[in-house]
């Protein structure tokens, strides 16, 4: 255990040489118990979620599966592959050392940086925007690699910086200096939604990581002054505004998505149509196994369904955070704030689109959006969790 | 250890962080979910019954199956109205465009088949937000077909059949005032259509399938809800196809005859249930083509339609409105003489005459209240009993008996025989008559209201009321409801609703009811209604002559002519009334109900009985009279033949030097006047050739029959030569025209020494 803790801030030789340690103390069921066991309820969480997810791109995606391609189980064979692929691959990286992430977090964010860089080059393109890039076999959006290696990054950062984050020149100009990067980046593409996300991050590990309350207060008066702005003088002028505020008005068009998915949230009623016998998904909800998959949910399942998978979502959410408080470093705690934090962001974005709640954008459900590389991603950063979870001491474990 | 421990308390997220970090885990863990979980409250419990009806608005399409119209029988089970299935051809212009079909070719084969202007078609396909744009509708089923199978050959999903349901009228004008019609939505907008529309239409049924965002089924395609449609019931009604076809075309005759300029309308019940048998005012039009107007009235309008549109529009609509009138219950008019059978009626129930009394008239008399009266015959009808002041139609006698009947009495018997409300007759557009308030017609000091009242005029009545009023005459004295649907029955057949024969009083006794009939009777075998007569048939009957006070308001003069009657009289079977409505001046028959309205009458109630199967009684004076049917004896020897013919009373001529009968004129069955001489050939047939009819207009019987024999032509009349003082007025071929040689030319014969508007 001090081992651990001494790694921490070895060089890189001892780093080293402690992970050979480590292999070589592998058979050894001591040092495996030091190093701990995985978070349980987070894995089986995560795991439901997931099969819960899977079948419901089954349920939802059936249909057009159909009409497109003849094959009705089609979406839904490949969201398996990369599911079973997925959990794999998280419980892989759940073996790889804290320290290891922090190692690789500016290579990473790096690299991320030149894909989203490279994007309008070489990504593919589908209708107006540019944000992926084709491996073949699948595409990939770099944003969903850069959120991740935003969070690593971000974390070792503070973890740097340390009390130097109450000032203007570490706490914030670092951080908003990355931002504005990617953010730029983004709006090449442009992927609003993922600029919203990389920022909301931004602000969330600022905000764990010690940076002054009046910078967030600032940003608060800012981001409340242009809201009314936008809403009272421009509100109107904006179609997607207008077809957040009254879908009704344009229903074949601009207003066409929401009231889909609206209809379908609110034909659920309480205990729902029942799996697989929702009716929304037959070609009058676009998008109904990626980003609109939770309004077949309430459809399918009802208010009743939709409240159990919410409350799934934020036991998960809460245990992540559980994870951070009890995690065994500072690092560990800022990562897993922030992957948990991006994981609370994206679901209730993606709800909060479905049901209207804010205005209209791409925002995929974790675990249950369609969409290989997207869920691999997710499980990697849950994978990452879990490794931190593994490093909690047991007798703090105890204690809780 | 204890500096390691250090260390690590050091690394250890410190107590912004941890403070910090709860604040995220609430936020993020249990504050946003709250949120969500509140707007999913509110779409999913709240907004559910909003959201669900528009996403089953949008799921499921709902089409109509419509029920079927019932159908309209006359009496006997014949067809007058019923419904056909044909379709309705709409396209889609947004499946269209989504499929993206042929516009070209889909407009030029709908424009083909169904003869729509293509680029109107092309027009309506332009509309890409449309599902629905009708190109035609009531597409038979021939032409349904074509379309059908052009769909299914291109596999369109732009182009669409709906089904829907088309009124046909198989008699197309008969009874048309009665029937009424339907408009495009099959709503009925006339007649029994309209008033009977709720139970003909039936219920509509609707199939309920499941359909997806691209308007196809839904992948299970057992969801299906179906409801059946309640087709709509049957009339059956009281009216009979023969009765009414003979109504019309005995009208028709009298319009062509007379040239009359306002039309004609016949009422024919059974009076002693007020059954209507049949019912037509004139001019007519064809129920399934209701818009269409007469070729008369297109012709007037043709000037205008190319001068002034809006007028021509709005003179179209009039005559519409004109032709869909029905004036044997819509319009009102003066009875004139008829009404005298109520006055007789009235003052001999109330026994303030009896058949005993005399009434002398001097041509004219002076009544308080008004100028001199004067009877339409001026010189005077002497003294006359009770039955000839009524043969007379005696306007002095009437009045009399009117005043010393009273006015209070008079009064309470016109509406005990109702005619101060509608008759209540399941027909639609019943007027209302107009009366002088009960004050002005008691006025002990000015009888002019009850004077002309006792002769029929000053007040105006329907003819189904006149002719309701009639029935109770001469029915034993029962006012009845008339009607014209006898039963209703659902789809199955089965009879849910029959209309009884309704009594709504009895006016007078049964023994008035007789003497009237009596008097009545006499009226038609010795008086002014004489041309009404018709051997055999005991028909009854009362003549009137009245001035149209619509036209005269207007400046006009002209006269409407009715006749009401009924036969036999001592067990009346059927009742007619015949209103002629201003006579042209292009005939020279003295235009008075008993010069043309009466033989009409005559006419229709011989048809009618002969229909019913009545078979008439003759006194042995009439049996000399009749016209006779000619046996058949082609193949008789000669002696054989003559023998039978003689037997009938015919003469015969032989032409030929054969031994035996090859043919003969006129034809076996036609009948003629008695003692006709025949024609018998035994060497030929008879020549095929033609002869012209010659005018008999103004003849005597006799006479006709010369003139016709010399051509070759024989002669026949209804009403039998049995009064020398009769003319022929009308004859069943022009004058002029050509006919078969040997033909029969039937005659009309009317008395027209007696020149008067009685």
């Amino acid at each position: 255990m001090e081992d651990n803790t001494f790694t921490e801030y070895t060089d890189g030789r001892n780093l080293q040489q402690s992970r050979l340690k480590d292999y070589g103390n592998k058979g050894r069921s001591r040092t495996a118990a030091r190093r701990g066991r995985i978070d349980l309820p987070f894995c089986v969480l995560t795991i439901v979620i997931l099969a819960i997810g899977v079948i419901m791109v089954l349920s939802a995606s059936f249909a057009r599966s159909y009409y497109t391609t003849g094959d009705p189980v089609y979406y839904f064979a490949r969201q398996m592959i990369f599911a079973v692929s997925g959990v794999a691959l998280m419980l892989i990286v759940s073996r790889i050392k804290v320290s290891t992430f922090r190692r690789f977090a500016f290579p990473l964010l790096a690299v991320s940086i030149l894909l989203l860089a490279a994007v309008p080059f070489i990504g593919v393109s589908e209708g107006d925007v540019t944000r992926w890039i084709s491996l073949g076999f699948t595409t990939f959006q770099p944003s969903e690699i850069t959120k991740l290696a935003e969070v690593l990054a971000f974390a070792a950062m503070i973890c740097t910086y340390k009390d130097k984050m109450k000032t203007f020149r570490y706490g914030v100009l670092p951080f908003a200096v990355i931002v504005a990067v990617i953010v730029g980046l983004l709006y090449m593409e442009p992927h609003l939604s993922a600029a919203v996300i990389i920022f909301a991050i931004a602000v969330l590990m600022m905000f764990a990581g010690g940076t002054k309350m009046g910078w967030f207060a600032l940003l608060g008066g800012v981001v409340l002054v242009l809201g009314l702005l936008t809403l009272t003088k421009f509100g109107y002028a904006s179609d997607r505004i207008a077809a957040w505020r009254h879908p009704e008005d344009d229903p074949m068009n601009k207003g066409f998505q929401i009231l889909q998915s609206l209809y379908a949230i609110g034909s659920g009623g309480l205990t729902g149509l029942g799996l697989g016998q929702g009716r929304q998904k037959y070609l009058y909800l676009p998008a109904e196994h990626n980003d609109y998959i939770f309004a077949v949910v309430c459809e399918e399942l009802g208010f009743i369904g939709a409240m159990l998978i919410l409350v799934l979502f934020a036991l998960l959410i809460i245990r992540g955070f559980w994870i951070a408080l009890h995690a065994n470093d500072r690092y560990g705690s800022l990562v897993a704030t922030g992957l948990t934090g991006l994981l609370a962001i994206q679901v209730f974005l993606n709800i909060a689109v479905v049901t209207n709640l804010i205005p209209c954008t791409g925002i995929s459900l974790p675990f249950f959006s369609y969409g290989g590389t997207a869920l691999w991603i997710q499980l990697v950063e849950m994978g990452v969790i879990l490794s931190i979870s593994r490093e909690i001491p047991v007798s703090k474990e105890e204690e809780t | 250890m204890q500096a390691s421990r250090g260390k690590k308390r050091a690394v250890k997220p410190n107590r912004t962080i941890l403070g910090r970090t709860l604040v995220l885990m609430t936020v993020c863990g249990i504050v946003a979910f709250i949120v969500l979980a509140l707007q999913l409250f509110k779409i999913q419990i709240l907004e559910h019954d909003h959201y669900e009806s528009l996403a089953v608005g949008q799921q499921t399409r709902e089409s109509a199956v419509t029920a079927e119209r019932g159908a309209i029988y006359d009496r006997n089970g014949k067809v007058l109205a019923m419904s056909a299935p044909v379709d309705t051809v709409f396209i889609s212009p947004h499946e269209i465009q989504i499929y993206k079909e042929d516009v070209q070719l889909i407009a030029r084969t709908l424009s083909e088949v169904l003869g729509v202007d293509k680029n109107d078609i092309l027009e309506k396909a332009k509309d890409t937000d449309s599902w629905y744009k009708v190109i035609s509708k009531k597409v038979e089923s021939d032409k349904a077909d074509k379309i059908r199978s052009f769909i299914n050959d291109n596999g369109l999903l732009g182009v669409h059949l709906e089904g829907d349901t088309k009124r046909y009228y198989p008699y197309s004008n008969l009874a048309c005032h009665i029937i009424g019609f339907v408009g495009e939505d099959n709503y009925g907008l006339e007649g029994l259509e309209f008033l009977y529309n709720e139970e003909l239409t039936g219920k509509n049924g609707r199939t309920i399938r499941l359909e997806n965002g691209a308007g196809t089924d839904m992948l299970f395609k057992d969801f299906q809800n179906y409801y059946d449609a309640e087709d709509g019931s049957n009339l059956t009604l009281t009216i009979d196809v023969s009765i009414q076809s003979y109504i019309e075309k005995h009208l028709e005759e009298a319009v062509a005859n007379y040239d009359l300029q306002n039309g004609a309308a016949c009422i024919v019940m059974d009076p002693k249930t007020c059954e209507v048998l049949g019912l037509a005012s004139l001019g007519e039009f064809d129920l399934n083509n209701y818009l269409d107007v007469s070729d008369e009235v297109k012709a007037q309008l043709a000037e205008l339609e190319k001068t002034d549109e809006d007028e021509y529009d709005e003179k179209l609509a009039e005559a519409r409105l004109r032709q869909w009138r029905d004036k044997a219950v819509s319009d009102t008019y003066e009875p004139g003489s008829v009404f005298k059978t109520i006055t007789l009626a009235a003052a001999l129930d109330s026994g303030a005459v009896t058949t005993a009394d005399t009434f002398y008239c001097e041509g004219s008399m002076e009544v308080p209240g008004r100028d001199t009266l004067m009877c339409w015959a001026s010189y005077g009808h002497g003294t006359q009993t009770l039955a000839e002041a009524a043969q007379n139609s005696c306007n002095v006698a009437f009045t009399n008996i009117g005043i010393t009947m009273g006015a209070e009495t008079f009064w309470d018997y016109i509406g005990a025989f109702g005619f101060f409300e509608k008759t209540g007759i399941d027909l639609t557009g019943e007027a209302d008559s107009l009366w002088w308030s009960k004050d002005v017609f008691c006025d002990s000091y000015n009888l002019s209201s009850l004077a002309a009242a006792s002769w029929g005029e000053t007040f105006t009545i329907t003819p189904i009321q006149m002719v309701t009023a009639m029935s109770a005459v001469c029915n034993g004295g029962y006012l009845m409801k008339p009607y014209v649907v006898k039963s209703i029955s659902d789809a199955e057949g089965n009879v849910v609703k029959v209309n009884e024969p309704e009594v709504i009083r009895q006016v007078i006794s049964g023994e008035t009811s007789r003497t009237v009939n009596k008097i009545l009777e006499s009226v038609v075998s010795e008086g002014t209604g004489k041309n009404a007569y018709v051997a055999g048939y005991g028909i009854a009957g009362k003549t009137g002559t009245s001035t149209n006070t619509v036209l005269e308001a207007m400046g006009g003069q002209s006269y409407i002519l009715s006749f009401c009657g009924y036969a036999p009289a001592d067990d009346p079977q059927v009742i007619v009334l015949v209103l002629l409505d201003s006579p042209g001046s292009g005939t020279d028959v003295y235009p008075s109900g008993g010069n043309m309205a009466a033989p009409v009458v005559g006419s229709i109630i011989t048809d009618v009985l002969d229909y019913m199967g009545y078979e008439p009684r003759y006194t042995s004076e009439e049996l000399e009279m009749i016209d006779v049917k000619v046996p058949n004896v082609a193949g008789m020897s000669v002696e054989d033949a003559t023998d039978v013919l003689n037997h009938d009373g015919f003469s015969v001529r032989i032409i030929g030097e054969g031994s035996s009968i090859s043919d003969q004129l006129p034809a076996a069955h036609s009948k003629i006047a008695p003692g006709s001489e025949i024609l018998l050939y035994t060497e030929s047939n008879a020549p095929d050739k033609l002869t012209t009819v010659p005018d008999l207009s103004g003849m005597s019987y006799s006479t006709a029959q010369e003139r016709l024999e010399a051509v070759g032509l024989f002669i026949e009349s209804s009403s039998g030569a049995t009064d020398t003082s009769t003319v022929v007025s009308t004859q069943s071929s022009e004058p002029g025209s050509s006919v078969p040689y040997g033909s029969v030319i039937k005659v009309t014969l009317i008395d027209s020494s007696i020149q008067g508007h009685y």
